[in-house]
């Protein structure tokens, strides 16, 4: 079973030769991946790796050290607007730029960890609010970064590769992903994930036993956010166009409803919960075009939510897939998936 | 001799078959459809622009119900993307890549339409009359993009003018939304102004956040306006309008054709919007335009759902439409891209239900020249109840 002998046996990030066999299995498929489908999923799974690097991020904040943030929206656009600007205005290569962006994104995450300090629950989602809403309004007076007329982002170069598609970009994306999530998981394994999960089960008790609560709060504040800065700087490649009004409240929720849905305080749920709401986020509208199903959604949606029903229903069903995840699994898809496995192991009995 | 006959005669079929295989092979038109996407809102922030994509499909279905075009119907593919533009992009790189669009028609928002115009222009697809009045889609001109919709620089000057002159105003200020919109309407104004040797007595930028106007109104109080451009959203227009009227300060109010919408306006600022003038770029909701009364009557009368409203936004979906159709009726029956943007540079004074259109062949020093369709608007008036009263007719601002 799960027994662990000795502190390395822990820490390690496969747990058994069985894990390593699936992980390079999935590499090779994530590899393969774009040769066997149209260019628009390669899209969709940029779109869904990117939302993966702010959910795990995001995890280590709420699901690990137990503090919430409505505001992971500013450091997305941070990363965004900073990769661009260092870029177009510093000249600095891509990678580069991205890190230091992912840097700026990390100190804004450290300075709003302080207030974080003294504040809990709603109080604190609050001041998160507060700054994700503020930030796009600053960005948006700024002429550096375009204002509210946007900015497109330059080429992009890595060394003498120029990646201009999609499959170029996908690449890219999974290397950075997968660097990322295994340093997340490499975290919670070790000293600093355990100081989070004690601040999180109980912070007096964490700091009765030594736990600096100011330094591991802002650090997994500005942790957080060096993820959601990472990942902004490369939603502004995939969409070759970024302005103050995309990186709203709303970004906010989603990021946080990916968390929840996935499973808090497993990266695997992050990894999870990302992957279903970015799914469905970009092909629930497609619902309509099921056959006989897709007719009564439309009608049912025409004669009580729409004028039109062209679309009302999506969001309906977005919604109640998410209340009803929450309502049979509150730990969310990670709950499935460990039920599975316990219904799968002592299978047939 | 024989021989040499028998090749030009082998080489001429080998050609006029390949360009019918090609013909054949252009991507969203087959014998009997074309295929044309379009992207709106139907859900989120900018819902009710949704009306401009339904708009477009009642005007496809009657052009199909018709007979459609040189025998071909008009396949729309239309799409939610809710004004964000991850989701136009997704929907844009589906529909191309899944069925395969011929052309683009329309599309909501400046942000939306920017995050896909790279990839449809690498791919040389048309798109025709975004809607937005914006610099962006002019400057710099691309060769497969058609831009309908007048710049709200023009409307502003056009404004400007008639305040200054015909009303005789000594002191014109702007309130405007601190971004692209906004700023093309200050510009407009200033060039008017500076022309006419007279100044902007205020501009007061408008955040999108903003909720409350009096800081706003007291600055054009203070520099005692008489008459104030809006170049803001419809709600913050209203509000401005309210709390002026609260603040006992009554300048005449104009404003752009996003708030021309009379019936909409008046009914959301509880008739305050009586006495405002503004600009517009299609004929008005009631004029006895015979093609206006036409799609009144077929397209809307017969295709738009039961509650849709036959209002400025809904038509303006026929309006930025009518150059794609009538590019490809001009193309006849061999329809590729290529031949369609030749055909679109060839449209003069083309006339629809808004101002005259016309573009040229494509010169990137020449942006507004060849890629600016529409040129012209008019000013109305907004009477009791949202009745329109015209004070200008199609006048050309350059």
């Amino acid at each position: 079973m799960d027994m662990k002998r000795d502190y390395y046996e822990d820490v390690q990030l496969f747990s058994s030769g069985v894990v390593v066999f699936w992980f390079v299995l999935l590499m090779i498929g994530l590899a393969l991946f774009p040769l066997f489908v149209k260019n628009y999923y390669v899209y969709m799974a940029n779109y869904m790796v990117i939302n993966i690097i702010v959910a795990v991020g995001l995890n280590l904040l709420v699901g690990y050290t137990g503090q919430i943030s409505l505001g992971h929206s500013g450091f997305f656009a941070i990363g965004a607007y900073g990769t661009v600007v260092f870029m177009s205005e510093a000249h600095f290569p891509f990678l580069l730029a991205l890190i230091a962006a992912g840097l700026a994104a990390a100190l804004f995450g450290f300075l709003l960890g302080i207030p974080a300090l003294r504040l809990e629950g709603p109080y604190l989602s609050i001041a998160t609010l507060g700054f994700g809403l503020t930030i796009t309004q600053v960005i948006g007076r700024a002429n550096i970064f375009g204002g509210r007329q946007g900015l497109h982002t330059p080429e992009l170069y890595i060394g003498p590769w120029h990646l201009n598609s999609d499959v170029d970009f996908y690449y890219l994306l999974i290397v950075i992903t997968l660097i990322l999530v295994l340093a997340g998981r490499n975290m919670v394994k070790t000293k600093v994930g355990r100081a989070f999960i004690a601040i999180r089960d109980a912070d007096i008790a964490a700091e009765t036993i030594g736990v600096n609560l100011t330094c591991y709060k802002t650090l997994a504040f500005a942790v957080s956010a060096f993820y959601a800065g990472i990942g902004g700087g490369l939603y502004a490649f995939v969409l070759r166009f970024i302005e103050p009004e995309m990186f709203g409240l709303m970004m906010s929720i989603i990021f946080l409803a990916m968390v929840v849905v996935g499973g808090l305080g497993s990266i695997f749920g992050a990894i999870a919960g990302a992957c279903l709401l970015s799914w469905l986020d970009l092909e629930l509208r497609n619902i309509l075009s099921i056959p006989y199903v897709g007719q009564w959604l439309e009608a049912l949606s025409k004669s009580y939510f729409s004028i039109t029903g062209v679309s009302n229903i999506q969001f309906i069903i977005y919604g109640l897939i998410m209340v009803l995840i929450m309502l049979f699994e509150p730990l969310g898809i990670y709950g499935f998936w460990i039920r599975t496995k316990i219904y799968w192991r002592t299978w047939p009995f | 001799m024989k021989m040499k006959r028998f090749l030009v005669g082998f080489s001429a079929v080998v050609l006029v078959l390949g360009m019918a295989f090609a013909v054949n092979a252009e991507e969203g038109v087959t014998d009997t459809e074309i295929h044309i996407g379009q992207w709106g809102p139907q859900t989120g922030p900018a819902a009710p622009w949704g009306s401009v994509a339904r708009g477009t499909d009642a005007y496809f279905k009657m052009i199909n119900a018709e007979g459609g075009i040189h025998g071909r119907k008009l396949i729309h593919h239309m799409f939610d993307d809710s004004y964000n533009p991850a989701k136009t992009k997704a929907g844009v790189k589906e529909l191309q890549e899944g069925i395969g669009m011929f052309a683009w028609v329309s599309g909501v928002g400046t942000a939306c339409g920017l995050s896909v115009v790279d990839y449809l222009m690498q791919r040389k697809i048309p798109w025709v009359g975004p809607s937005a009045g914006s610099l962006h889609w002019i400057n710099p001109p691309r060769e497969y993009l058609f831009a309908v919709y007048p710049l709200y620089y023009i409307e502003a000057k056009a404004l400007t003018r008639y305040a200054a002159e015909k009303l005789g105003k000594k002191r014109i200020a702007i309130a405007y939304q601190n971004d692209d919109y906004g700023k093309n309407g200050v510009k407009g104004v200033a060039e008017v102004l500076e022309k006419l040797g007279m100044e902007l007595v205020a501009k007061v930028p408008v955040e999108k956040a903003d909720m409350d106007m009096k800081p706003h109104v007291m600055q054009l109080k203070k520099a005692k306006a008489d008459a104030v451009l809006l170049w803001v959203t419809p709600t913050h227009a209203v509000r401005i309008v309210g709390t002026s009227r609260a603040m006992q300060f009554t300048p005449q109010w104009l404003s752009t054709s996003t708030c021309s919408d009379f019936p909409l306006m008046y009914k959301i600022s509880k008739g305050l919007w009586e006495g405002v003038i503004a600009a517009t770029f299609g004929e008005l909701p009631d004029a006895d335009c015979p093609l206006l009364q036409k799609y009144k009557k077929d397209a809307y009368g017969k295709f738009a759902a039961k509650n849709e409203r036959w209002g400025l936004f809904f038509y303006a979906g026929i309006l930025f439409s009518e150059p794609l159709v009538e590019g490809i009726k001009r193309c006849g029956k061999d329809l590729t891209r290529e031949r369609l943007v030749r055909e679109m540079e060839k449209i003069k004074d083309f006339k629809g239900i808004g101002g005259r259109i016309s573009y040229a062949p494509f010169d990137p020093a020449q942006g507004y020249e060849c890629r600016q369709g529409q040129k012209e608007v008019f000013l109305v008036k907004c009477l009791k109840n949202g009745r329109y009263e015209k004070l200008t007719d199609w006048m050309e601002i350059r």
